[in-house]
């Protein structure tokens, strides 16, 4: 029996509807201005979906009380056992706290039903240690560790139960709201997390199946990355943020950054977490330089999500036949089209001009993969 | 320090595979593989061999194979490069040249040989691979062994093909296209006229796998490249005598350059024990057979269209196959799984396809058409499909 920790964030895509573009710290002013719950119709969507299966047996469920999990396990006819109590309404103290409480009773894996605030809080508390999968149900779904649907959650989890199901990395984006409302649009990458995944492991042709493991495929791509840098010496690297790139990163040793973005010359790392102003810095020590990008998220984007320091200036600077795009294979298959969004609609239309993005996704392996601004 | 227990991983790899419903449940076939056939003690309709054309029990093929034993042994008794090569391996070379309308050829353990040895000798440092990204497992395994540059394109798309080629054009010296010439899950047919023209246009070397092709498309059989007329323009045409003739081993068919190359570089036909006289002996005389008996392929062709027709016009959904492979789509893996027990109930054996091999909602069976096989065999077949398409809610 896999124990599921199951938790609805009551307030996620409440601002939505009536033009906040997210609801943290002002669902009082979504209701006031009229808005209605979201996240209790999509739970019991997902819900409903998951019931139908027979793998639904095989599942226990701890979750938090009223509008946090278990009006939702109750209509769907679902036991539970409630491991947190919520004082309606509720705030991301209490999803914080419900964490703490599924951390505690051991689960092995939690359904949330939210957005990317609601990801983030999660992130905050359990990190790496248990794998988390969204219900789409807020404003901003940026982070990818979202179904693309409720009924597509329900197949993960009975994929799940059935052990068909992967653990990867996954990026907890969101867009910094106080920014945005002051009219600057910010999106930022706040963590990675641990999410499950559908494996494609298809080799067909034959009765054959074989997973290249997501590792197995980074250190391709960072072995071939270095490559590249031992045969120009004088080149500056301009390393992106997220997963794939952290391991390129490791073999510089310690100093690289998860989550910035970091130079590198001749495999050796020469600064880490830069912001624009010390990327031109470098850049005008530098005349030679590449940056190396990974999609973020679970939409594609490569730019304008989560590095935002990577501005215009940096990019016309660099030049867009010197941006090296890297993906292992299984994450560029769950990514239909590449995508930009540099704050500069010349810029997003040079990108969107190429089409097509040549992406390292191995060891010397590439495949060309549909881009658009 | 607990003392290590040096093979414990394999049973605990393997009860994973187990837990996951994903180890194969081998199932036991009593006899000869025949259009109809003894499967775990039951006589079935065989809808899931590579047999094709029914030639594994042809009698010329058969007696070939008892008389080679006769005058050459059981063995080969080396590789070929010292003194295993025999007039038989020599006469069969020839044959599969002149029956494929190429200079040469080259004779190697398996199909899967021909790749894995071949390939990694065609390209190396400073080249560059382009691959269909649905290709064989016996290609992507060649295809690591290089230290080309790996180009995968998509799935039968010429035009990302050549958007590939033009990147790679001015960076490398040799190019290599790979393909194959039927896709073994779908049936569908490679673009090989067009993948031949941008061989031409960029220079390309281009290698076509044609193991499900040979045999079943083409001038008598003769393949994906006659069937599209473009022999002179593929440099490696690889076959296999598993499929439609009937008996084992792959080769590879072309130039005399490429004969000569290949005999000299490809590790696994230099370093493996040649084929026995009897496998041998038998794969000349199914080459007879397809020179001197059209009829096989006729059949086959006949039976492909009734069945496929028939299937369709009971409700089921057989895909975009092009060729006697003939999946019936189930959606779901429980489905297809389901439909695969109750056929065999009723006397059809036929495979289910499920999720990892093919994508979650794209469950089917796959069936195999056999030019053995007669109209009364194919209407049992069909109504065995009928009966149990209803009995899971596959038909209405």
């Amino acid at each position: 029996m896999a124990r599921i920790g199951f938790l609805v964030n009551p307030v996620a895509g409440l601002g939505g509807r009536v033009g906040l573009k997210g609801t943290d710290g002002v669902a009082d002013e979504a209701v006031r201005r009229g808005a209605t719950p979201v996240a209790p119709a999509k739970a019991a969507e997902m819900l409903r979906a998951l019931a139908a299966k027979p793998q639904a047996r095989l599942l226990t469920w701890l979750t938090c009380s009223g509008p946090m999990g278990e009006d939702a396990l109750n209509a769907a006819g679902l036991g539970h056992d409630v491991v947190y109590r919520c004082q309606p309404p509720t705030t991301e103290e209490d999803t914080r706290k419900a964490c703490r409480a599924f951390l505690g009773r051991g689960v092995d894996l939690i359904v949330f039903v939210g957005g990317d605030g609601t990801a983030r809080d999660i992130a905050s508390i359990v990190g790496s240690v248990v794998p988390i999968v969204g219900v789409p149900s807020g404003v901003k779904m940026h982070s990818a560790v979202f179904g693309l649907h409720p009924e597509s959650v329900a197949a993960i989890l009975a994929d799940f139960v059935g052990g068909h199901t992967a653990t990867v990395d996954a990026e907890i984006l969101d867009l910094d709201e106080d920014k945005y409302r002051e009219g600057e649009w910010v999106v930022r990458l706040y963590a990675t997390a641990k999410t499950l995944h559908e494996p494609t492991l298809i080799q067909t042709g034959k009765l054959m199946f074989e997973a290249a493991t997501e590792e197995d495929a980074r250190d391709g791509i960072a072995e071939y990355l270095l490559e590249e840098m031992d045969q120009a010496p004088d080149t500056l690297y301009l390393l992106g943020p997220g997963g794939t790139l952290h391991r390129v990163k490791q073999r510089f040793g310690a100093g690289g950054t998860l989550l910035g973005i970091d130079a590198a010359k001749g495999k050796t790392l020469v600064a880490a977490d830069l912001d624009e102003a010390a990327i031109l810095r470098l850049l005008d020590a530098h005349p030679v330089a590449k940056l190396v990008l990974s999609p973020i998220g679970a939409q594609g984007f490569i730019l304008g999500r989560g590095n935002l320091e990577l501005s215009p200036a940096v990019l016309r600077r660099i030049g867009l036949r010197n941006v090296v795009v890297v993906a292992t294979p299984d994450k560029l298959r769950h990514t239909p089209d590449l995508r930009v969004d540099t704050g500069d609609l010349e810029l997003d239309r040079e990108f969107a001009q190429k089409e097509y993005l040549f992406v390292v996704q191995g060891y010397r392996e590439m495949k060309v993969h549909p881009i658009r601004g | 320090m607990e003392k290590r227990r040096p093979t414990a991983w394999m049973r605990e790899e393997y009860e994973k595979l187990v837990a996951a419903d994903l180890d194969w449940k081998l199932r036991v076939l009593q006899g000869p593989s025949a259009p109809r056939s003894i499967v775990d003690g039951r006589s079935v309709i065989m809808l899931c061999s590579n047999n094709y054309l029914n030639l594994s029990n042809h009698a010329r093929i058969k007696d070939a194979a008892k008389r080679a034993v006769d005058t050459h042994g059981a063995g080969s008794g080396s590789v070929r490069p010292i003194a295993g090569n025999m007039n038989l391996h020599e006469e069969l070379e020839r044959r599969i040249a002149r029956f494929k309308r190429r200079e040469a050829a080259l004779f190697y353990v398996s199909g899967f040989a021909g790749n894995a040895g071949l390939i990694p000798q065609l390209v190396g440092e400073g080249d560059a691979i382009f691959t269909d990204e649905l290709n064989h497992g016996s290609i992507i395994d060649g295809v690591r062994l290089t230290k080309a540059f790996r180009f995968i394109y998509r799935h039968n798309d010429a035009a990302d093909l050549e958007r590939a080629l033009k990147e790679a054009d001015p960076k490398f010296t040799k190019l290599l296209i790979v393909s194959d010439g039927v896709f073994s899950m779908d049936g569908d047919i490679a673009p090989v006229d067009q993948i031949a023209k941008l061989g031409e246009e960029y220079g390309a070397m281009v290698f076509i796998d044609d193991a499900h092709g040979e045999g079943v498309l083409g001038d008598g059989g003769r393949g994906v490249a006659s069937h599209f007329h473009v022999e002179e323009k593929i440099h490696v045409e690889l076959g296999t005598f598993s499929k439609a003739l009937g008996v084992v081993g792959g080769y590879v068919a072309g130039s005399n350059d490429l004969r000569n190359y290949a005999l000299n570089k490809s590790r696994t036909w230099l370093l493996s024990g040649s084929h026995p006289p009897a496998v041998t002996a038998a794969c000349i005389a199914a080459i007879d057979v397809l020179e001197t008996e059209p009829w096989h392929v006729e059949r086959l062709w006949e039976n492909t269209r009734y069945y496929k027709k028939e299937l369709v016009s009971l409700g089921f959904d057989v895909g975009n196959s092009a060729t006697p492979i003939t999946p019936v789509m189930c959606g779901e893996a429980s489905v297809a799984k389901r439909l695969s027990e109750r056929l065999f109930d009723l006397g059809v054996f036929a495979l289910p396809i499920v999720f990892p091999m093919v994508a979650r909602d794209k469950a089917r069976i796959r069936t195999i058409m056999n030019a053995g096989l007669s109209r009364e065999d194919l209407d049992e077949a069909l109504n065995a499909f009928e009966r149990a398409g209803k009995a899971v809610g596959l038909l209405k």
